[in-house]
């Protein structure tokens, strides 16, 4: 670990300053810490946020919810509101990590966490997320756990968050407090395709706080649900994963919202999939023929390519989990 | 066994160290705090072969804290004495900072020694090194078998060519790591020139050999203390390059020092099972009967060592075969050495073996259990000789009946709830009783306590408890009495603490001492005519509970205690010991087991589910019961990972381990391990040894795998001959 510095903050405008001075938040610090371990990453000033008033759950004018960026995984995934109006979001949160990570994991956190490649975490190694310009080792090594979905030449590390597949899927916003006030951004503008700055990894001005992620207000009723797909059955990173939310109403689909995780460099939203749903009736085929759009546009690499037909049937599954058998 | 009464042998005691472990009293090897203690980091080479060209020390050095970077070109040159007794493999060990060669990716090149933990580790990111890189050669289908190691009776290959049935298959099982809890550590400590070592080691004799044998010392200068071991599955059974430079790096800085491998080091800096690629062809008459099996086996090794396992013995002796032939090639690559990983060899072996039968099962539309009763062999026919005890058929019939076997469809796919397809397997297990020569002192006091001493070890099975139930009725004590001690090269020496000869071998040696010791009591209370025992026949004598009397009439007698007392005597003491497998073999010796196992299956997402398992064991006598179901419990846990999870994954381009942390190797969570049960067959084996033990904690492990393997055939239909079975293999 390389020496750096600690300050705990307890105003957002003091954070802020200090973040704009170069220094890096840390909240749960589950990810941070362990990568400051394996001198992945080297911080020279550590600012706590832990202590800033960004810690609630709340219901937005519309009907949505706002969920502070210093609630814990644990504490979002039993929300009453969260489980009942977005059940895709705390079922993605429960299966996460593990408990004692969930206690101390927070959602800004959680979004901000970085890619579980193994080159990447392996300083010996090719990187261009952790070394920009140094190549990439896992595009012709060892890549069965990497993506399928948005990679470029320079990286095709995936984007190790369950919750924020469901953040992607529902359509989420952002909110970024900098020196000049608020901001919104759209979740599939917040992060960041590698293209050839894999480094840059969220839509961030330098200084920016997440302070929270707001899910719009979807018409009800809203069924939906999250499924993880990886070798063991508990505290693994998922191979392929599927949120899905669907509002049925007179027997049609209406509205359909689709987003995969564990094969794209970010959460990948499946808008060829959620149109292939809408104004449909529900049957045992839509799910099928839907599902088969998974997957468009994957380049597979030598040891990933699996990814592709499990991608498919992960969605499969979770839209008929979700809009029920017909 | 004595004829004393058993008390406590065969009991389901809980551990008697069980208090110190869960309140954190007892002390791992990096627990133990020497005054002035100085902490060192090792520098792991960053290419996969080739020659260090520079080191840079000089930023290292400037940072606070940082004492001394040792490397090749400024450690002295250090004796390396051969030695062969220490379980080191043929070959030419591994010196560390001797030369400017890079063997594997990971070696040592440097050490950092340092006031604190901190400092070194970030002094050992400042040492730059400078490489010649080779290409390195680590994939075992592509390179080089060695000269192979044969066996064969009958003639395989023509018995094959007329067999009625024959099934040609090739298997690949990856390399597992070990992966104990707590890691390699070793705090070392030089008075002068004696040495001083805290080592997390399952031998402490053979890690105080290989020091006296490489900084050429004589053996009584070095010692070795390890009472407490967090878990090892083998690992801890040879001296690594670690404890070597934690030596080194004590007696440069003249300080104690602590060496703490991080996990990513335990992948290269410690041993692991091989990985193999097995070709098994067999024949066999219509109904089953096997005519003939040949093996080719290729199993990787380091350039530097030849590592070696019993991957031959099953394949000789598991199932009546006229023709057998195998041919086992180590295959030399630019990775460290390999060590024996629970159940090492059968392991392997029983994953092709009992696969391919049960591929054989299915193709003859036999049942999996009915066609190994029809090839029980009557003796061992690599040898010839019978066998001790062998109650596989026993296994199996108890396993069936337990399990539910009969609600098992021979046809695949014929169950269905929901999306899981659920299957039925089993496998059986062997393997090899071991037992070495042992010694054990026994020190009996006028308090009427025991005090027990064995070099030994306790990586996890309980030694310091099954032993106490030994000595405590071969004593005549009540359990809290007897203390027995281990973990101290000081200690009158064992054999390695592995290979599940640890009960066979240092029990023997303890019974044997405190039999010597009741003896002693005994002769001395019926020699003195103030006992009430005096000219009572020494055989009608037994002890209980601390107190002598006479079998018929439990009221004549008196305690250890007073008869000390009453002669002067601080205590009596006895040296046991056990010679081991001795002298000419008259059985064969294995321990057996069947494996049932419950398997659901994902069939479209690739996931496999353990639902039930059961092992069912012959492993003779059982000294303690609760002990051997908990190991019976880890054995199949282990044998879900091997089955499902572990791989490790070697970078070819450079040697690298890509998946050395434990969220990138696989081991089973709570989460997929389901019901797991183990039924202990009841008996003794008179053959074996005194104590009647076969030997128990490689056993469970021996045919797990397989087990699950042949689950998932009758879930799916799908034969996965790959070692784990992931999603990929099943879509």
């Amino acid at each position: 670990m390389h020496p750096f510095s600690y300050t705990h903050v307890s105003d957002t405008r003091a954070a802020i300053a200090a973040g704009r001075r170069g220094g890096r938040y840390i909240a749960g610090g589950t990810t941070l810490v362990d990568l400051m371990r394996e001198t992945v990453e080297r911080p020279e000033r550590l600012v706590d946020i832990s202590g800033l008033p960004l810690d609630e759950v709340t219901v937005t004018e519309r009907g949505g919810l706002r969920i502070g960026a210093l609630v814990t995984m644990a504490e979002a995934a039993a929300h009453p509101k969260v489980r009942s109006l977005y059940p895709a979001i705390s079922q993605a949160l429960e299966l996460s990590a593990s408990a004692q990570l969930r206690n101390m994991a927070t959602i800004g956190g959680n979004i901000m966490q970085r890619t579980r490649c193994t080159y990447f975490r392996d300083v010996t190694a090719a990187c261009n997320k952790r070394e920009p310009g140094s190549g990439c080792a896992a595009r012709d090594g060892f890549n069965r756990t990497h993506a399928i979905l948005g990679t470029s030449d320079h990286c095709v590390a995936t984007h190790p968050s369950d919750v924020a597949v469901a953040f992607a899927a529902l359509e989420a916003r952002v909110h970024l407090l900098g020196a000049d006030g608020e901001r919104r951004v759209p979740f599939a503008e917040f992060l960041l395709r590698p293209a050839r700055s894999p480094h840059r990894e969220q839509a961030l001005r330098k200084g920016e706080l997440v302070a929270a992620v707001e899910i719009p207000a979807l018409p009800r009723p809203l069924r939906s649900g999250y499924l993880k797909v990886r070798d063991r059955q508990s505290y693994e990173f998922a191979l392929t994963s599927a949120a899905v939310a669907l509002h049925v109403r007179g027997g049609v689909i209406r509205e359909a919202k689709v987003a995969a995780g564990g094969v794209g460099t970010v959460p990948w939203k499946l808008p060829a999939v959620e149109q292939h749903l809408v104004g449909e009736r529900p049957t045992d085929a839509l799910w099928a023929a839907a599902a088969q759009k998974a997957a468009d546009g994957a380049r597979p690499l030598a040891h990933n390519a699996f990814k592709v037909e499990l991608l498919k049937r992960t969605v499969e599954r979770q839209l008929r989990t979700v809009g029920g058998n017909q | 066994m004595s004829p004393q009464p058993q008390a406590a042998v065969g009991a389901p005691l809980s551990r008697v160290d069980g208090r110190l472990k869960v309140t954190g009293q007892a002390r791992y090897a990096a627990e133990h705090d020497v005054d002035g203690t100085v902490h060192a980091v090792i520098v792991d080479a960053a290419i996969g072969r080739g020659r260090i060209t520079s080191i840079d020390t000089r930023e290292a050095l400037a940072h606070p804290g940082v004492l001394r970077v040792i490397h090749h070109e400024n450690a002295p040159k250090l004796p390396y004495r051969e030695n062969t007794a220490s379980n080191n493999p043929p070959g030419r060990r591994l010196r560390v900072f001797q030369d400017d060669e890079v063997l594997f990716h990971g070696q040592p090149v440097a050490v950092v020694i340092a006031t604190t933990l901190e400092a070194a580790q970030h002094g050992a990111g400042l040492v730059k090194v400078g490489y010649d890189a080779e290409q390195p050669s680590t994939d075992l289908h592509r390179a080089e078998p060695d000269k192979p190691t044969t066996y064969a009776r009958g003639d395989a290959e023509a018995a094959l060519r007329t067999a009625d049935v024959r099934l040609d298959l090739e298997y690949r099982l990856a390399r597992n790591h070990h992966n104990a809890m707590e890691p390699h550590a070793t705090v070392a400590r030089w008075d002068g020139n004696k040495l001083t070592v805290w080592d997390k080691t399952q031998w402490v004799v053979g890690t105080q050999t290989e020091l006296s044998a490489v900084f050429g010392l004589p053996l009584d200068s070095v010692r070795v203390i390890s009472p407490f071991v967090g878990g090892a599955f083998g690992s801890g059974l040879r001296c690594w390059p670690h404890t070597v430079v934690a030596a080194l790096a004590a007696r440069e800085a003249k300080r104690p020092v602590k060496l703490v491998l991080s996990r990513r080091q335990q992948y290269f800096g410690t041993g692991y099972r091989p990985s193999y690629e097995y070709r098994l062809r067999l024949g066999s008459d219509r109904r089953g009967r096997l005519r003939a099996m040949a093996h080719e086996m290729d199993a990787e090794t380091s350039s530097y060592e030849t590592f070696t396992e019993t991957v031959m013995p099953a394949g000789q002796m598991l199932y009546s075969t006229p023709n057998v032939s195998q041919a086992y090639r180590t295959v030399p690559l630019d990775v460290n050495t390999p060590l024996w990983m629970r159940g090492p060899g059968f392991a392997t072996a029983s994953f092709v073996i009992e696969s391919a039968l049960d591929e054989l099962a299915a193709k003859l539309g036999i049942d999996p259990i009915e066609l190994r009763r029809r090839n029980e062999p009557s003796e061992d026919e690599s040898s010839g000789l019978p066998f001790s005890t062998r109650r596989l058929r026993e296994c199996c019939t108890v396993g069936a009946r337990e399990f539910g076997w009969h609600r098992r469809s021979a046809r695949p796919r014929s169950r269905r709830e929901g999306n899981w397809l659920i299957g039925m397997g089993m496998a059986v297990g062997v393997y090899e009783t071991q037992r070495n020569q042992a010694q054990a002192r026994v020190r009996l006091d006028a308090d009427g306590t025991a005090l027990v001493q064995a070099a030994a070890s306790d990586m996890g099975p309980g030694t310091y408890t099954s032993q106490t139930q030994v000595a405590a009725d071969a004593l005549g004590l009540t359990m809290r009495t007897v203390t027995f001690r281990l973990g101290d090269s000081l200690f009158p020496p064992t054999p390695p603490h592995g290979g599940s000869q640890t009960m066979a071998s240092v029990g023997s040696a303890v019974l044997d001492g405190c039999n010597r010791v009741r003896r002693q009591a005994i002769t001395l209370a019926v020699e003195d005519r103030e006992s009430p025992l005096y000219g009572v026949d020494a055989a009608d004598i037994v002890v209980r509970g601390g107190r002598l009397h006479t079998k018929d009439s439990p009221a004549r007698g008196e305690t250890y205690r007073r008869l000390l007392a009453r002669n002067n005597r601080t205590h009596l003491e006895a040296l046991g010991s056990y010679a081991g497998a001795a002298g000419p073999r008259r059985h064969s010796f294995y321990a057996y087991n069947a494996t049932f196992a419950e398997v659901a299956v994902d069939a479209d997402l690739g996931l496999v589910r353990v639902r039930r398992m059961l092992g069912v064991y012959d492993a003779g006598r059982i000294i303690s019961p609760k002990l051997a179901e908990s190991q019976a419990i880890g054995g199949i846990v282990g044998g879900i990972g091997t089955a499902l999870l572990e791989h490790t994954v070697t970078d070819h381009r450079d040697g690298r381990i890509v998946n050395a942390n434990l969220a990138d190797y696989l081991v089973p969570v709570n989460a997929d391990v389901p019901e797991v049960k183990a039924i202990y067959l009841d008996g003794e084996d008179r053959e074996a040894d005194p104590l009647g033990v076969k030997g128990l904690g490689e056993v469970v492990h021996v045919g797990v795998a397989p087990a699950i393997a042949n689950a998932v055939f009758n879930a799916t239909g799908r034969r996965i001959r790959q070692l784990p079975i992931t999603a990929e293999a099943l879509l």
